[in-house]
């Protein structure tokens, strides 16, 4: 067994593991902090797969961005379903059909349709050498950039109006997320004004905090 | 070289268990989460054909960029609707939000 295949095992035991924790835990904060493991050993596929940059990528935006946006929204809201999941354990509620027995009919569906297409295959043993020109002239050398070169030069060439719909669409999901969680002025609880609060700690003992 | 069936079927494998998360669950943010581990899944096949099919390098990585884009702005929206329903509505499970059914 090469170094690769051990590499290999560890990664899809570790994305696995977590991904079967993400389903299965009721707890939302156990479910999100497995969710950024299985995230990071798909990160480690990327690495096997020599795209380094997408492992960045992968780690910067949803470890960084992704799970801590999920973790503050977790931890933000004083709702108690955001905080605990009502739902019964794992195995109680694989017996009822809803929430069960219909959604692992459904996915093993799925997993056996896709293992069956991918059987009825013959793979080729080793890569195939498609047509560069497929992509873009500049492109000829990609052995020399590395992949970090190679996906910025696709990205400002062939992919460049993509590219700009996407930063568009970024723009405009920011633009929504800030105003759906805006707060009316009447849904803020008014504080007290500073002087009227100072009085108060005083008359529970506590010192003021400004001297 | 590993060949690349075996990321295609541990790919395979994570997809069906997204949909799985995402069909059984009712709380909206673990059905996001089971949403996010489906990409996942998505791409990680394409960087794998992206590696075994040396013409297609490029479209792969760069496809993968765009799906983790449309996820980061997927989730920021869903986390906002969800923020929204705890304020006004206390709950977030997704069966107790049926105004829309007829």
């Amino acid at each position: 067994m090469s170094g690769a295949w051990l590499a290999f095992a560890a990664l899809t035991g570790m994305v696995l593991y977590s991904a079967y924790k993400v389903v299965s835990t009721p707890l939302i904060t156990h479910a999100a902090l497995y969710l950024a493991t299985a995230l990071v050993g798909v990160a480690g596929f990327f690495l096997m797969l020599e795209s380094e940059f997408l492992a960045v990528v992968q780690v910067l935006v949803y470890v960084g961005a992704v799970m801590t946006v999920i973790i503050f929204a977790i931890m933000l809201s004083d709702v108690p379903a955001l905080v605990g999941d009502r739902e019964a354990s794992f195995v109680s509620r694989l017996l009822s059909k809803r929430y069960g027995s219909l959604p692992a009919l459904v996915s093993a569906g799925v997993l056996a349709l896709v293992l069956i297409a991918y059987g009825s295959v013959r793979w080729a043993a080793a890569p195939l050498k498609g047509a560069p020109e497929a992509v873009h002239p500049l492109l000829h050398d990609t052995t020399a950039l590395g992949s970090t070169g190679v996906i910025g030069r696709a990205l400002f060439s062939t992919y460049l109006v993509p590219f700009e719909v996407a930063s568009l669409l970024l723009l405009a999901a920011m633009v929504g997320a800030i105003v759906l969680t805006k707060r009316d002025a009447r849904d803020v609880p008014r504080l007290a004004p500073a002087a009227e609060r100072e009085t108060e700690a005083e008359e529970r003992g506590g010192a003021k905090f400004w001297p | 070289m590993i060949p690349v069936q075996a990321f295609l079927i541990v790919s395979a494998v994570l997809f069906a268990m997204g949909l799985f998360g995402a069909l059984r669950r009712s709380n909206a943010i673990m059905v996001l989460m089971g949403i996010e581990l489906m990409l996942n899944a998505v791409n990680l096949n394409l960087v794998a054909f992206a590696r075994y099919l040396q013409g297609a390098l490029v479209g792969g990585q760069v496809f993968t960029v765009f799906v983790i884009t449309v996820a980061a702005a997927e989730a920021a929206i869903g986390l906002a609707i969800v923020l929204l329903l705890a304020r006004k509505r206390r709950t977030i499970e997704v069966p107790d939000i049926h105004d829309l059914k007829g």
